[in-house]
């Protein structure tokens, strides 16, 4: 069966309606029959059309009675909490599909940021960039900062192979406090990634205010002075042409 | 960042599934799968339709159209006319609820269609960014590089940041600097 894309409107000719309506009937009859039996439960579908009186049924009707009847044994509140109709099941399904939208849509723009930030890294200045964009460049940063923190420290931490060692190293960690366990980063990083997270979506409060990017936003004041580019340390070749002049 | 992959197709046997987790989440997945099909059926053929699982913890969902309980009644009462209530009443509530049906079937579709542009988008940028991580070591993720380009890396995203930082506060101070011109401007006027 080719995947097409479904349009979720009637079908208007009645060929076209007929056909789907067969083909889908015994698919779902089907596919409820494989429901029960992959996950040994009871169930029932009740399926109405307009070109038999009779209704079409899976188990069977005796099935269909049986499953109607155990459906009313039970007390009304636990038939109507997990009860639904065409308008409440579209409902879920379109809160569920803006979920995935925001989720996709922040999974692109950390992918975005980061190219900014990799281009920048190599000397492609900042201009033309929003304050927006800034803002979550600067919170890139951050990130990425943080877990290269963190790995150089565990890798000083198997090179050194002593807690003495570590606690005498002067980095800047904010995190883990001389804790010195092998999980506390592992721990820490996955909560700054929830935090993180989170922090590039409650921007400041006045971003709210500069939100569509209108010329006067753009960095033109970077016409005034060069932007620098990123020297990498005092570290000689190989890595000469790590940076654009 | 990288998506884990998921398997895909394929094919099962049906027979019943051993392992409880498993089952759950395949009940799970399928029982939804059911119902939007079910949806789909309504939608698109116009038909009611009404299907009743229970689950190995004896709760009960259901789906029906127009509601469970009508189809309940109307198959039990063996009455196969669809319910013949004509008053006029009746059958503005009737279109009503198509026309609520209809648009939130439009909107609906306006998410999905959103969604896979965005999902496209994101395959673009996953395949650069993985063209681009074979050219520059810089852009491998953290855990794949040595303490030597880790400190280098450091030191220029340090810098970076500062200026970052910089160009950012001098963005602020001239937009609220033309935010207040243009109030008092307002104001004057």
């Amino acid at each position: 069966m080719t995947r097409k894309k479904v349009t979720l409107t009637y079908i208007a000719n009645d060929g076209a309606r007929k056909a789907a309506f067969k083909k889908r009937k015994k698919g779902l009859m089907k596919k409820v029959s494989e429901l029960s039996t992959l996950c040994g439960i009871e169930a029932c579908a009740i399926i109405y059309s307009r070109y038999q009186a009779e209704p079409e049924v899976w188990p069977s009707t005796l099935g269909t009675r049986r499953a109607i009847a155990r459906f009313k044994n039970m007390s009304e509140m636990d038939q109507a909490k997990r009860m639904v109709n065409q308008q409440g099941f579209i409902r879920q399904r379109i809160v569920k599909a803006e979920e995935q939208l925001k989720k996709q849509l922040r999974e692109n723009r950390e992918m975005e940021i980061c190219q900014v930030m990799y281009r920048a890294l190599v000397g492609q200045p900042l201009q033309g960039l929003t304050i927006l964009d800034l803002n979550d460049l600067g919170w890139m940063l951050e990130k990425t900062g943080k877990e290269i923190e963190e790995r150089i420290k565990k890798l000083k931490n198997t090179a050194l192979g002593s807690e003495q060692a570590v606690s005498a190293e002067p980095t800047a960690d904010k995190g883990s406090e001389g804790d010195n366990s092998e999980a506390a980063p592992k721990n820490n990083s996955a909560l700054d990634d929830v935090v993180a997270a989170e922090a590039m979506q409650n921007r400041p409060w006045y971003m709210e205010f500069l939100k569509p990017c209108k010329e006067g936003n753009t960095a033109n004041l970077g016409q005034n002075e060069p932007l620098p580019s990123y020297p990498c340390g005092n570290l000689t070749p190989p890595w000469s042409n790590f940076y654009f002049p | 960042m990288g998506k884990k992959p998921s398997l895909g197709r394929q094919k099962i046997v049906i027979a019943r599934i051993p392992k409880k987790n498993h089952l759950q989440v395949t009940f799970s997945k399928r029982r939804s799968g059911r119902f939007k099909k079910a949806s789909e059926l309504c939608t698109l053929s116009g038909v009611d339709v009404g299907i009743i699982v229970f689950s190995l913890a004896s709760k009960v969902f259901s789906f029906g159209h127009p509601e469970v309980e009508l189809i309940i009644d109307r198959f039990l009462a063996r009455h196969n006319l669809p319910p013949l209530d004509t008053s006029a009443h009746h059958q503005l509530f009737e279109a009503h609820r198509s026309v609520n049906l209809r648009e939130l079937n439009m909107i609906l579709t306006q998410v999905l269609d959103e969604l896979e542009v965005e999902r496209k988008h994101g395959e673009r940028l996953d395949v650069m960014r993985k063209a681009s991580q074979r050219q520059c070591w810089w852009e491998a993720p953290v855990d794949e590089l040595g303490l030597c380009e880790l400190e280098q890396l450091r030191t220029s995203m340090e810098e970076m940041k500062m200026n970052v930082e910089k160009l950012t506060s001098k963005l602020m101070a001239t937009l609220l600097l033309q935010m207040v011109c243009h109030f008092q401007g307002l104001i004057l006027d």
